[in-house]
């Protein structure tokens, strides 16, 4: 809420504070000094009172001195100051009862004294100015009036009483005026109590609006200051918070504006010196590759200012250096393409000239290997011949020999066959052998059990028996030999037996290699009069032979010398061609230089 | 003293000679159906019907396969109450009769099966006399001979 006053505001606001402070305190002060100075008044009026009161008591005492005076004297001047004091009195007592007329209790007082006063002013003193007017000038006129009982009575009850009222009187003044004065003291009191704590008030008040006003004044100025500082340290960015609304605030606001409008400037500057130190180093880049031979870089720089046309213009330098160069590499590529094409196909020349004369030279050598060769065979020919005539007659009689085993392989088959059949009735011997012993044990076993109850019942004969006992004994004895020999029998039979069907199973496998032996045997039989038939087709063709290898010969001999002319020119051939074969090559390496130079330039986009 | 030699199991064990009837070879039994444990059918002696006990089983042994020397002894069975009765027992290995020396035999002193008797040590190992008497415990007598029972009811209530 303060925040949103003005400065001007502020200011009326809090001088205005101090301001009504400094006139409530006033107020009060003012009030208080009213009231203390009333008690003034009051405590004078009460002194005035007491005052009047001395002054009519005086003036009593003056009445009853000149009255006295008179008694004594008797001179009438004494009188007449008797009667002017007696007339002073009235007039005292009017001004009391004038002061007093705010008082009810004092004005009936003052009212009863004047009568009593009236009272003893006529009773006494009236009276007595009578007696002494009367005595006149007589002797002893003074003791006479004396003895009055007015006079000559101590207590003087009249008077007495006046003065013991009129010191009632100024003894309640005195109360009051006690009383009065009491009061201005507690009116001071509280007065020096308002003037100091309003002070202390108004004091801290005073300098709470100024602190309040010097931090609304102060720290929107240091605020701004800061900012300011900051923007001028370099921080662009830096603004000023807007602490209040009033006129500080407006110019913190325009302070802020006012820097972001020179940040965006900056901004925008250096955005354009950006693009523009862009510009020129992509320019500068493409134009660094050229200067390194690569050609390759496009300048992508457009528009119409001054580095826009250079870019332009260096655009179209490249582009008439690239055709240049590419038409140059393109050329160098053929030159070295068609050196190459001819030192190779030179090359291939040569070596198949070389190969060419090698071989002409190995046909020669072959060629009079084959006339060497066909004499040979022409001998060996001869020999063939003879060995085949030869062969003829040896096979007729190997046949003759292999139909004679043929038949004696016949007669083994046979053989085997009767030896089987009596190794299976030998297999049928052996069979009745062995059921002719089970019967046997079947014996021995009874034989045993009849010993065994034999030896029984003689142990049961007792002494009768002993002899049959031993007999028992001795056909048990002998049942056992026969079991045991009867299972030795048992065991060779077996053995035989086992023997037997491994002799009948070797005797089937012989024969079965017998009879394939005798397959074999035909088959020979059958091959050698196929080859025998061959060979006696061999003898005329050899003779055929014979002739083709004595005109081959011959041939190969022509061959020969026509092969040595050959040989002669294919020399000849093979030297041109190596000299042509320098010439491309030096060509060759011609078109590398060009090629390598000019590829140190890339061109291709 | 005498002794019929077999074996029960691996051990020779000897039968008293004056006890068998007759040595028989082993032959096909009549089968008892829910007979009791040991005893393994019935044969003809001589037109008698005998039971027939296997003594593996009697001493608690699988009994073994039939071999040549697989025998029948017929013994006398003497039951406590005093009657006789042919009893077959079913024995393996019967090797014959051996005599054995009253002095050899002596008590084998360990209480196993009741019908172990003395034994004596020979040149074939230990050999132990059967008590035949022993052999049959007091339900497989009832079951085999159930007249005894009868019998010795009359001979008490003869007098």
């Amino acid at each position: 809420m303060f925040k949103d006053l003005s400065i001007k505001r502020k200011l009326y606001l809090g001088f205005g504070a101090i301001l009504a402070i400094i006139l409530t305190l006033l107020i009060i002060a003012y009030n208080r000094f009213n009231s203390l100075s009333e008690a003034n008044l009051w405590d004078r009026h009460t002194m005035d009172v007491i005052q009047a009161i001395d002054n009519l008591r005086n003036d009593l005492l003056e009445v009853q001195v000149e009255a006295r005076g008179y008694y004594l004297t008797g001179s009438p001047a004494r009188l007449d100051r008797t009667r002017k004091e007696q007339h002073d009195i009235p007039e005292a007592i009017q001004k009391l009862q004038q002061l007093t007329k705010d008082n009810p209790v004092q004005v009936t007082r003052f009212t009863k004294l004047e009568t009593m006063i009236n009272s003893w002013g006529k009773d006494v003193i009236e009276t007595q100015l009578v007696m002494r007017e009367q005595l006149g000038d007589k002797p002893g006129a003074a003791d006479a009036m004396g003895r009055t009982p007015q006079l000559a009575t101590i207590t003087n009850s009249a008077i007495g009483d006046i003065y013991k009222f009129m010191n009632d009187a100024a003894a309640e003044e005195r109360r009051l005026l006690g009383e009065r004065s009491a009061a201005s003291s507690n009116l001071q009191e509280s007065m020096r109590l308002v003037i100091t704590v309003g002070g202390m008030a108004c004091v801290l008040l005073g300098a709470l609006v100024a602190w309040l006003l010097v931090g609304s004044l102060t720290s929107p100025l240091s605020n701004l200051t800061a900012a300011v500082g900051r923007i001028a340290a370099g921080d662009q960015g830096a603004r000023a918070e807007v602490l209040s609304n009033d006129e500080l605030g407006k110019v913190t606001e325009e302070f802020n504006r006012m820097a972001q409008s020179i940040q965006d400037s900056q901004a925008k500057e250096k955005a354009v010196s950006d693009q523009l130190r862009a510009k020129v180093d992509s320019l500068l880049g493409v134009v660094s590759k050229a200067a390194s031979g690569d050609l390759t870089g496009t300048i992508d720089v457009t528009g119409t200012d001054a580095i826009g046309q250079l870019a332009h213009g260096l655009d179209r330098m490249f582009e008439n250096l690239r055709s240049l160069l590419n038409n140059v590499q393109k050329a160098g590529i053929q030159v070295t393409t068609s050196a190459t094409e001819i030192a190779a196909s030179a090359k291939q020349q040569e070596a198949t000239g070389i190969e060419q004369a090698q071989t002409s030279v190995e046909i020669l050598s072959t060629t009079k290997e084959i006339s060497a060769n066909a004499s040979q065979l022409l001998k060996t020919m001869e020999e063939a011949t003879a060995v085949a005539d030869y062969t003829t007659t040896a096979t007729a009689d190997a046949q003759g020999n292999l139909r004679r085993m043929d038949s004696t392989m016949q007669h083994m088959v046979s053989a085997t066959d009767s030896i089987n059949a009596k190794l299976a009735a030998l297999s049928e011997k052996a069979s009745n052998i062995n059921s002719v012993l089970i019967t046997i044990t079947k014996v021995a076993d009874q034989t045993n059990i009849l010993s065994l109850n034999a030896a029984i019942e003689a142990e049961k004969a007792g002494e009768a028996g002993r002899g049959f006992s031993v007999v028992a004994t001795e056909i048990r004895r002998l049942a056992d030999q026969t079991s045991v020999s009867t299972w030795d029998i048992e065991q060779m039979l077996k053995e035989m037996q086992s023997a037997v069907s491994a002799s009948v199973m070797g005797m089937d496998k012989f024969s079965e290699e017998i009879r394939r032996s005798v397959g074999e045997v035909r088959q020979v039989t059958d091959q050698l009069s196929g080859v025998m038939d061959q060979v006696q087709k061999l003898a005329p063709q050899f003779d055929a032979v014979l002739q083709g290898m004595q005109s081959q010969a011959v041939g190969a001999e022509q061959i020969s010398a026509t092969m040595m002319q050959l040989n002669d020119a294919t020399q000849q051939t093979v030297e041109s061609l190596k000299a042509t074969s320098e010439a491309v090559h030096q060509l060759q390496y011609a078109a590398g230089d060009l090629q390598t130079s000019v590829a140190n330039f890339a061109v291709a986009v | 003293m005498k002794l019929l030699v077999f074996h029960i199991g691996a051990d020779r064990y000897g039968l008293r000679l004056r006890e068998v009837v007759r040595v028989v070879p082993l032959l096909e039994l009549k089968q008892l159906p829910l007979a009791p444990e040991p005893v393994v059918g019935l044969m003809d002696y001589h037109g008698a019907s005998v039971p027939v006990v296997d003594l593996c089983l009697a001493a608690g042994l699988a009994p073994g396969p039939d071999h040549f020397d697989t025998r029948i002894i017929v013994v006398d069975y003497r039951a406590p109450e005093g009657t006789l009765h042919l009893l077959g027992l079913r024995a393996e290995r019967v090797q014959g009769v051996q005599d054995v020396a009253d002095r050899l035999l002596t008590e084998s002193g360990v209480k196993a099966a009741p019908f172990l008797g003395q034994v004596a040590g020979d040149a074939h190992g230990m050999l132990q006399v059967v008590e035949l008497e022993h052999l049959l415990t007091p339900a497989l007598r009832i079951a085999l001979f159930p007249n005894d029972a009868n019998a010795v009811d009359a001979d008490e209530h003869a007098p």
